[in-house]
């Protein structure tokens, strides 16, 4: 029985990321009711440029900080020139907007050294002595930073929305834009930080993950669409739900790696088991488990 | 009339003329997408060989570099491959994937166009229309074999368990794995197919240890491999497991990527590596390397020597073809590598050798293994894996 808990443990892990970066897509949700297909080469970009800062002598730390401060200007950018103009449009429009966004990105990344290859950070010295015995397994220092790491930034953007005046502010925008802007909130600054916010939220998910498994552009990009049945479990417009949604995903990927994929041949069921997940809650609970429960009367 | 017929034959005469100024040399594979890791160093020897050879007038003619992202697409190698061979009678093809090479093989057969892919695949070379396409050096799936080979030696009647990538490239060489460790007195405990986003392996790894799983081979990339080292590290697995792998596993690449988790891992491959500064071959790549002002990492990966073994393949075999290039003068040519005649460009273990019945260039192989700096060091001498040949014959 010992495996048990080593797959919740390092289900946890990977789940607390899962939740960093499905974060992104619940604060542009949560504020525009926008879903941002691009998000997975936002991680990217803000991965990419943490790295590039660090390949020119940057320290680890600071390199992170400044790349998710850029990125928080690049999603303030992105929000300005492309998504301001598409507000009232359909929003099959916008989502072919952030589409179309994913791979404009992505073609840019590729003009940089940085779009094909794999690449790893250095890890800094505090990040590789020994590690943690929890449970019976080893966790790294690198998996414990990023665990705490993205637990500190979903519980301050947890502390943010309940609490502070703008992420009420944000909340009520989400709620009614009309009746949030006949009392006067700037429904357009706040779509501008929710952008911002994701971007900013994406870039320290790529930083952890490309400290915890490397740099390619396929792999972080590709976390965008990974973390779709994260998101959709969790509930798009819940904060609190990325966070469960993440854990229970991160959780249910490594208990079918751990006790299925040796029923199947070539394994690798951790794979599909999310999108099955995806496909359950969109069929029994579409608003997911902390999701607002819409209500139409016609 | 007189005076058409004349100028038909000026034109025909001239065009005649230019084809024999100038031919061109294509490659197409993953600079970017799936793979791009390997791709992207393999481009750059690939253009860097032919730019030499055109400095080194290796040629009567001018050779035009062609380099063609194909994103690891099968689509793109075909619509490449159509664009250059059918539409611009190209004499030689130099591809990358293996699904793409599959894909096109029939229409490789059916053009007669040489073609040199950057996937060891033994599929490529299999019947049928198997005619035309040649690998540059020992397939997948005898690195497979030969790394079983090893673990025989060491420890008759050892558990292995295959660690591949879910695609073609990856699942090839199970079937020969599998009738080789049963030959060889093993037991493959377990298959498992892991791809390129894999973030955490505790599961695979812990079922492995489970099933006694004491050796455990990859048929991979680098990237994931690094990871699965990673994990073994952190999961204290590293001195009960002995993690190895075949081609695109190793090198520069896993160390660079797994930093001291890659420390014992086994490799099988055909190339000689950048530290082994003594060989000529080695002496090459960077003299070309550093030429070109390439990076440090591009010139140090094993993907940069495989690029320029493959381009100096096809380029050989355009001058031993006689004065006009054509597809079929390169054949000629690449057919004519045997013997006394054997091509021995420096980058492999040994030399390259085709003929008509033999579509393994450098057939030859090590095994080496990562020492704590991070180098491969070789633990064989250059040989060719026994078992392999009566597991698989080739026709």
């Amino acid at each position: 029985m010992e495996l048990l808990p080593q797959l919740l443990l390092a289900g946890v892990v990977i789940g607390s990321i899962y939740a960093l970066a499905a974060l992104g897509f619940v604060l542009i949700y949560k504020s525009s009711r926008v879903i941002n297909f691009a998000h997975g080469q936002i991680i990217a970009t803000g991965a990419f440029i943490a790295f590039a800062l660090t390949q020119r002598g940057l320290n680890f730390w600071l390199a992170g900080l400044i790349a998710m401060l850029i990125t928080f200007g690049l999603g303030m950018l992105i929000e300005r020139v492309f998504l301001r103009r598409m507000v009232g449009e359909p929003i099959i429009s916008v989502i072919m907007v952030t589409i179309g966004l994913s791979s404009v990105i992505e073609g840019l990344i590729h003009l940089t050294p940085y779009g094909a290859g794999n690449f790893s950070f250095t890890t800094p010295a505090v990040l590789s002595g020994e590690g943690l015995s929890v449970l019976g397994t080893q966790l790294s220092r690198t998996q414990l930073a990023g665990v705490l790491t993205a637990l500190a930034l979903l519980g301050g953007f947890t502390y943010f929305f309940n609490k502070s005046t703008l992420g009420i502010t944000m909340r009520a925008v989400a709620d009614d834009q009309m009746a949030a802007m006949s009392v006067g909130t700037s429904v357009e600054r706040v779509f501008a930080l929710a952008w911002a916010a994701a971007a900013l939220t994406a870039a320290a998910a790529g930083v952890i993950l490309g400290l915890m498994s490397g740099l390619t552009l396929g792999g972080l990009a590709g976390i965008g669409l990974k973390v779709f049945p994260v998101v959709i479990l969790g509930g798009l417009d819940s904060v609190v739900g990325a966070i469960v949604g993440g854990m229970l995903i991160g959780v249910l990927e490594n208990l079918s790696a751990g006790y299925l994929d040796g029923l199947v041949p070539g394994g690798g069921t951790r794979e599909v088991f999310p999108f099955i997940v995806l496909i359950a809650v969109l069929l029994l609970r579409p608003y997911g488990l902390f999701g607002t429960k819409e209500i139409e009367r016609v | 009339m007189n005076k058409l017929l004349a100028l038909t034959a000026l034109v025909t005469l001239s065009s005649f003329a230019t084809a024999q100024k100038n031919t061109t040399l294509v490659w197409s594979g993953a600079i970017t997408g799936p793979t791009s890791d390997a791709g992207s160093s393999y481009a750059a020897g690939v253009e860097d060989y032919c730019r030499y050879a055109n400095a080194q007038k290796m040629l009567s003619v001018t050779l035009t570099c062609v380099v063609r992202d194909d994103q690891y697409n099968n689509a793109n190698t075909q619509r490449n491959f159509e664009e250059f061979v059918g539409n611009q009678n190209v004499p030689v093809f130099l591809g990358y994937a293996t699904g793409g090479m599959l894909q096109i093989k029939g229409v490789v057969q059916e053009t007669k166009v040489p073609t040199l892919p950057a996937s060891y695949h033994i599929g490529i070379i299999d019947p049928p229309n198997n005619g035309y396409m040649f690998l540059p050096v020992s397939s997948y799936s005898e690195n497979i074999v030969a790394l079983l080979e090893w673990v025989a030696n060491k420890e008759r009647g050892a558990k292995v368990a295959l660690i591949v990538n879910p695609s073609p490239f990856g699942r090839d060489p199970v079937v020969d794995a599998r009738k080789a460790a049963e030959r060889l007195g093993l037991k493959i405990t377990d298959v498992q197919e892991v791809g390129g986003n894999n973030l955490d392996n505790t599961a695979l790894l812990k079922r492995l240890e489970a099933q006694g799983a004491k050796y455990i081979i990859n048929q991979n990339t680098a990237g994931p491999v690094a990871n699965i080292l990673k994990d073994a590290k952190r999961l204290g697995l590293l001195g009960k497991m002995q993690f190895m792998g075949a081609h695109y596993t190793g090198g520069e690449d896993l160390t660079k990527l797994a930093g001291d988790a890659a420390k014992d891992f086994v490799w099988a491959t055909s190339y000689y590596m950048y530290d082994e500064g003594d060989q000529p071959g080695i002496q090459l790549v960077k003299k070309i390397g550093a030429q070109f002002e390439r990076k440090a990492d591009t010139i140090r990966s094993v993907h940069y020597t495989s690029g320029m073994l493959a381009a100096s393949i096809a380029i050989e075999a355009m001058k031993r073809g006689g004065k006009t290039i054509t597809a079929a003068s390169v054949y000629k040519g690449l057919t004519s590598m045997n013997g006394s005649r054997a091509f021995n460009p420096g980058f492999t273990v040994g030399p390259v050798t085709f003929s008509a019945k033999d579509h393994v260039g450098a057939e030859n192989l090590r095994l080496l293994q990562a020492d704590a700096t991070g180098n491969f060091k070789a633990i064989t001498g250059a040989q060719r894996s026994k078992m392999f040949q009566l597991v698989h014959p080739l026709k």
